[in-house]
């Protein structure tokens, strides 16, 4: 599920977290979801058995507001609108709510497949 | 082509069999008598510790925690906190997986274990004994660490109680009934709950971990081994228990028990079963006639193509289709007498009339000699095999010390059995008669009968 990334590479020098800030505000804006109200976490392709797992683990209430989400977005597009300006998704708001689950999914597989291809050494 | 010699060599075994059983004698009143055979309680770092040293390759390690049914504030509580050990998914303790953990017993060729009973939850690891630290350090970290997560109470532990809900049979509901007529609530309530049981509003992940904390901590535990050197109890214990926190903030369930008595009939699918049970021995205070009775009415033959001399055998040989055993559970501060019957149709019925007789003949005096002898030979053996074989011993080793008492000690217990006589028998059984009995019946109601019918008082 995840692609490779050099965001904690990146966030681990101040300098270059610094400089690169402004051009990933200017992405961010200009993907353009969070003035459909929608967040980053929203756009993950849950076509696959990890982000299906990750989704039935989210409480009610999480997934209740992910789903009004979607719709609302899906309604936007249709419209050809974009949300009244103080609808839309802040940074504060913009928040992983499905990447940590996912993260813990993928390391479950992961320490399940060391497991069933170790190697005892026996000394 | 049986040699001549094979056929002479069988005869002289014969012949010498009475020395061979005398020298087996011998062997087993020396086995009684030495001190291995019963739980030494210490406390090592505030952790009340019971163990027993056979010397043997292998070492069975157990944490017996005061949260058995009796004990829940919420029913099913004990039942959601067996199901949490050892067994969830991700992250399980803070440090490994339940993932890691299955692999890495299995890699040191460990048995783990999570089972209750109405007085404890038992946490047991069964290794070789050189072992020692891993298992220790994993018991430690599972009653101390564990996460209580809300997906893996839906993913998992929900799913294997209702496998183990849809495994309830006849003989199980019949004596958890036997049990709540007797007590009501604490050891009423039931060991298992049923699919009927209303627990969805009190069993959730967060309960479940507000009573882990109250059950887990060093006031409420015991660790009992069986099998480890006290050396090697008192280096790991220390270290490992150490973030075990000692005493919580709550409470638990813990008034004293009371014998009420009465019948309950439940209609049910399936086999039949009857539990006619009195008031019996507990824990902490010693009754060998109890077990002498036990004994005496018995049940299950040990001798093949025979009934055997048991009052229950004899009458469920009378009545095919029906089996019957007597049983003392015995808590800290109650006990329970039962004779367990189950089978199908109206058998079951006539061998409960059967058995209630059969204990109105030993109130009348009519026990023979020669019963009696055998009664307290079967009783010694039930006492020994389950302080030794079975992993009961280890359970009420625990049980008993968290109730402040001393674990049962095998060699008095084994002369207080030899001093019961025909005449103490039976003013116990005259007593079990005069008092009320808790009487469940489960199953087809129409054929089987009520305890009126029985002759016992309810």
């Amino acid at each position: 599920m995840s692609a490779p990334s050099l965001v904690q590479a990146v966030a681990k020098r101040g300098w270059l977290n610094k400089m690169l800030k402004p051009v990933s505000n200017w992405y961010i804006n200009a993907a353009g979801y969070r003035q459909m109200g929608l967040r980053a976490d929203d756009l993950i392709s849950e076509e696959n058995e990890t982000v299906l797992a990750a989704l039935q683990r989210l409480s009610p209430k999480e997934s209740y507001d992910r789903i009004y989400r979607i719709r609302r977005a899906t309604q936007l597009s249709l419209t050809h609108k974009l949300l009244p300006k103080n609808e839309w998704t802040t940074q504060e708001e913009d928040v992983p709510y499905l990447r940590p689950l996912i993260d813990q999914i993928e390391a479950e597989a992961a320490e399940k497949d060391a497991l069933d291809t170790l190697a005892v050494v026996k000394n | 082509m049986i040699s001549r010699s094979a056929l002479s060599r069988g005869s002289q075994l014969a012949l010498r069999r009475p020395a061979a059983a005398k020298t087996a004698q011998r062997g087993f009143a020396a086995a009684a008598a030495s001190p291995a055979a019963s739980y030494e309680p210490t406390t090592i770092a505030g952790v009340k510790v019971a163990s027993r040293d056979d010397s043997g390759p292998t070492t069975r390690l157990a944490v017996v925690a005061k949260a058995g049914t009796r004990y829940e504030p919420l029913p099913g509580l004990t039942v959601g906190l067996e199901e949490f050990a050892f067994k969830a998914g991700t992250q399980n303790t803070n440090k490994r997986t339940a993932l890691r953990i299955t692999r890495e017993s299995e890699l040191l060729g460990g048995q783990l274990q999570a089972y209750h009973t109405r007085e404890a939850v038992v946490l047991q690891a069964s290794f070789l004994r050189e072992d020692l630290p891993y298992f220790t350090e994993l018991l430690a970290e599972v009653i101390s660490e564990t996460k209580y997560t809300t997906h893996e109470f839906h993913e998992l532990v929900e799913n294997c109680i209702h496998e183990k809900q849809a495994k309830l049979d006849s003989a199980a509901i019949a004596l958890d009934a036997a049990h709540n007529v007797a007590f009501h609530s604490g050891l009423g309530s039931p060991l298992y709950p049923t699919v009927d049981t209303p627990t969805s509003s009190y069993l959730n992940e967060n309960s479940v971990a507000a009573f882990a904390n109250l059950a887990y901590n060093k006031a409420n535990i015991a660790v009992v081994a069986d099998g480890a050197s006290q050396a090697g109890l008192e280096k790991w214990v220390e270290p490992f228990f150490k973030g075990v926190p000692a005493t919580s903030s709550g409470n638990l369930n813990t008034a004293a028990s009371k014998y009420f008595g009465g019948e309950q009939r439940v209609a049910k699918n399936g086999k039949n079963a009857i539990v006619i049970a009195f008031p019996g021995a507990s824990l902490g205070v010693p009754h060998p006639e109890t077990s002498v009775l036990v004994g005496l009415l018995g049940g299950v033959s040990n001798i093949k193509w025979s009934p055997g001399f048991s009052l229950l055998a004899k009458a469920t040989a009378a009545n095919p289709g029906a089996e019957a055993f007597a049983h003392n559970y015995a808590y800290s501060d109650a006990g329970l007498l039962a004779i367990q019957i189950t089978g199908k149709g109206a058998a079951v019925g006539k061998v409960a009339v059967e058995a209630v007789k059969g204990l109105k003949a030993i109130a009348a005096g009519g026990v023979s000699k020669e019963d009696l002898t055998k009664a307290i030979a079967k009783a010694k053996f039930n006492l020994l095999s389950a302080s030794e074989v079975s992993g009961t011993g280890l359970v009420h080793a625990g049980a008993n010390l968290l109730a402040g008492g001393k674990p049962i000690q095998v060699a008095e217990t084994l002369k207080a059995l030899e001093g019961v006589t025909a005449e103490k028998l039976q003013a116990a059984a005259k007593k079990l008669l005069e008092g009320k009995a808790s009487v469940s019946a489960v199953g087809d109601l129409h054929v089987l009968p009520y305890a009126e019918d029985l002759g016992l008082k309810v």
